[in-house]
């Protein structure tokens, strides 16, 4: 009898308990859910609130009674911004995202082969190297802008300049090969950082891959291309993706040393701004009939601009986000 | 004997080979950055003018053009070198501490189990290409001076706001600061993606028996945040904070400014200390930085 009631006891006890928790986990849930949701809500509503200003025709912008669902839906707003930053029309954005591929190749293949050597083979200076790799890292590049500048515009490796100009130099600046050279170099958009990625990575590949390589016959090269690149795609994609994404967006390069060159980037960046405004203004007025454009047109054309330059590379990060994630598990910077 | 020599030949083979792999990189670093940082130098100490037959002449001033930048010279905004340096400083010393700590709290959310979790992974990462500086600058809106419309007047004019001015009384120069914090969450948020990445990489790689344990020994969650995952990663926090720092120095306006030096007004000596000062900056920032670290991880590893 005794112990019955107290069984009773113990289970309503435990019934308590267990709600308590069960309670407290739906609390705790709930609030999670609600930061989530709102953080995901920031980051996406700079891209929503674009929706209703380019796609409503010009003269509804500024209305007050349009919050998100534009009266007139038009693409005015679109056509003038494809026309202005792709003065080739769709070529300008396939010469855009192609440059953005060819640096990539270059930049992955040369800091793989820098990172993998900082890795696995133990030449002499190979900690002076590796610091001089974190040096270039930490010190940004603007402050050796101007004598990088300089140095292209006087464009000249010891002297061998002499037999192919009179002058002795050729300015690069404008030239595209300047932008290979620095990739190949080891000097584009953040390589440095490739190359310490790709360094941490190539430490954690077991040893006895190499080894077992060695005793097949393989010499380096054979042992590096076949055996250790197919082992180096996670960070192959990783350092891939960031590579496209930051050179498709670079203004830096491309504006400084090859300012005359038509990526979607720089003319993106030269046209809309607010100096260029009473243009942009005129022009759609003209193209497209508009009877009054005011300021807000401008923005509007000047974010359709922008939406228009981000589709390649949403493109490539809704391929990508996903390996991303998994593969910098594996790229050897944690643990 | 015959045999150990082979051996040493092949190992240096194999280092010669390695040599090569990073001679790329060994070029580079002369080509453009340690013959600019010398020219730079020099540059600093001469005034940098153009010859008779193109060519620049100098002439040595010796620290004249330092003193120049700090006294006579003014940016293209017309405020003074000193005034620019402090901004620059201080802006990214107040974003620094906020963008590491909000990218950790991302990677926390984002590590949660949850339905959805593919599509809000989506979402977070997405600063990785919204906050490419072009981007950026694009979505701003220009027309009314330079407000940014990136959810900024969702709170100043929320009912919130006028609930805690108009019923509690809460005064604006508290509520001020705040707001400007909050209403400027996208920049910070722009400005995390890739920190967030590697933070999310280094908490999925905490062992998951390391929580076991401090389940079974009847922790809290509170104290299994603070004994588990932060001594975790305490180490990635040193690369996020290095790697923030850096990414910070990158956005500044200096390089414009040295490039409008040298080219628009055509004082390359100008520009150039301008150049030089800034690596000081830079250093004497990252240093600082790394040994307050490096303390902060050694107490965690303990």
């Amino acid at each position: 009898m005794k112990n019955k009631k107290q069984q009773t006891n113990m289970d309503a006890g435990l019934a308590i308990y267990l709600f308590k928790n069960k309670a407290k986990h739906a609390v705790v849930r709930f609030f999670t859910l609600v930061l989530i949701m709102g953080l995901s809500f920031t980051i996406i509503y700079p891209i929503l609130s674009l929706v209703p200003v380019v796609f409503s025709s010009v003269e509804d912008l500024g209305n007050p009674n349009v919050i998100w669902i534009p009266l007139d839906f038009s693409t005015v707003s679109f056509k003038a911004a494809t026309r202005m930053i792709m003065p080739e029309g769709i070529m300008t954005m396939v010469k855009s995202v192609l440059y953005a591929v060819g640096i990539m190749v270059l930049q992955v293949f040369f800091s793989a082969m820098v990172g993998y050597s900082l890795a696995r083979v133990n030449f002499w200076g190979r900690r002076l190297v590796f610091g001089m790799v974190i040096l270039v890292f930490l010190l940004p590049r603007q402050s050796l802008l101007l004598a990088q500048y300089i140095s292209f515009v006087h464009f000249d490796v010891l002297g061998i300049m002499n037999l192919f100009t009179k002058a002795g130099e050729v300015n690069l600046i404008n030239n595209p090969i300047v932008l290979v050279l620095l990739a190949v170099f080891g000097f584009g958009v953040n390589q440095s950082l490739f190359i310490f990625l790709f360094s941490q990575f190539f430490k954690n590949i077991p040893k006895e891959l190499e080894e077992a390589s060695l005793i097949d016959g393989c010499g380096f090269y054979r042992t590096y291309f076949r055996i250790m690149l197919p082992n180096a795609v996670p960070i192959i994609s990783t350092v891939g993706i960031l590579s496209f994404v930051w050179n498709y967006g670079d203004v830096y390069y491309t504006n400084y040393f090859n300012p005359q060159g038509s990526y979607m980037s720089t003319l993106l960046s030269s046209t809309f701004i607010s100096a260029n405004k009473d243009y942009i203004l005129n022009a759609l007025q003209t193209w497209y009939d508009v009877p009054v454009a005011t300021d807000l047109a401008f923005d509007a054309v000047k974010q359709a601009g922008a939406l228009v330059f981000l589709i390649p590379l949403l493109i490539v990060y809704l391929i990508g986000q996903r390996k991303l994630v998994e593969n910098m598990e594996n790229s050897g910077l944690v643990g | 004997m015959k045999k150990g020599r082979k051996k040493i030949s092949f190992r240096t083979m194999w280092k010669i080979h390695g040599l090569i792999f990073a001679s790329p990189f060994l070029i580079g670093f002369v080509a453009f950055f340690l013959l600019p940082l010398i020219h730079t130098l020099y540059y600093s100490f001469n005034k940098v003018g153009v010859g008779d037959q193109g060519g620049m002449t100098f002439e040595w001033v010796g620290i004249q053009n330092y003193i120049d930048l700090f006294t006579a010279e003014v940016t293209t905004t017309n405020t003074t070198m000193a005034r620019l340096f402090t901004e620059e400083n201080s802006t990214m010393l107040l974003s620094l501490p906020l963008i590491v700590i909000f990218s950790l709290f991302m990677a926390l959310l984002a590590n949660q189990k949850f339905k959805g979790r593919a599509i809000v992974r989506l979402l977070f990462f997405l600063p990785i290409i919204l906050g490419i500086d072009v981007v950026m600058d694009m979505l701003t809106i220009t027309t009314g001076g330079t407000t940014l419309d990136t959810g900024s007047s969702l709170l100043s004019g929320s009912y919130v706001t006028i609930f805690l001015v108009r019923t509690l009384n809460v005064p604006m120069r508290v509520l001020y600061p705040i707001m400007t914090y909050v209403e400027n969450i996208f920049d910070l948020i722009s400005q995390a993606g890739v920190q967030t990445l590697v933070y999310l990489t280094a908490l999925q790689s905490i062992s998951p028996s390391l929580y076991e344990v401090a389940k079974m020994e009847g922790a809290t969650a509170y104290e299994t945040f603070w004994k588990v995952t932060i001594p975790s990663i305490m180490n990635i926090t040193f690369f996020v904070v290095i790697y923030t720092i850096v990414d910070l120095f990158l956005k500044s306006s200096i390089a414009e400014e040295a490039y409008a030096f040298a080219f628009t007004q055509g004082k390359i000596g100008i520009g150039s200390a301008l150049s030089i000062v800034y690596v000081g900056n830079v250093i004497l920032v990252l240093a600082v930085a790394a040994l307050l670290l490096r303390k902060v991880v050694k107490k965690n590893e303990k």
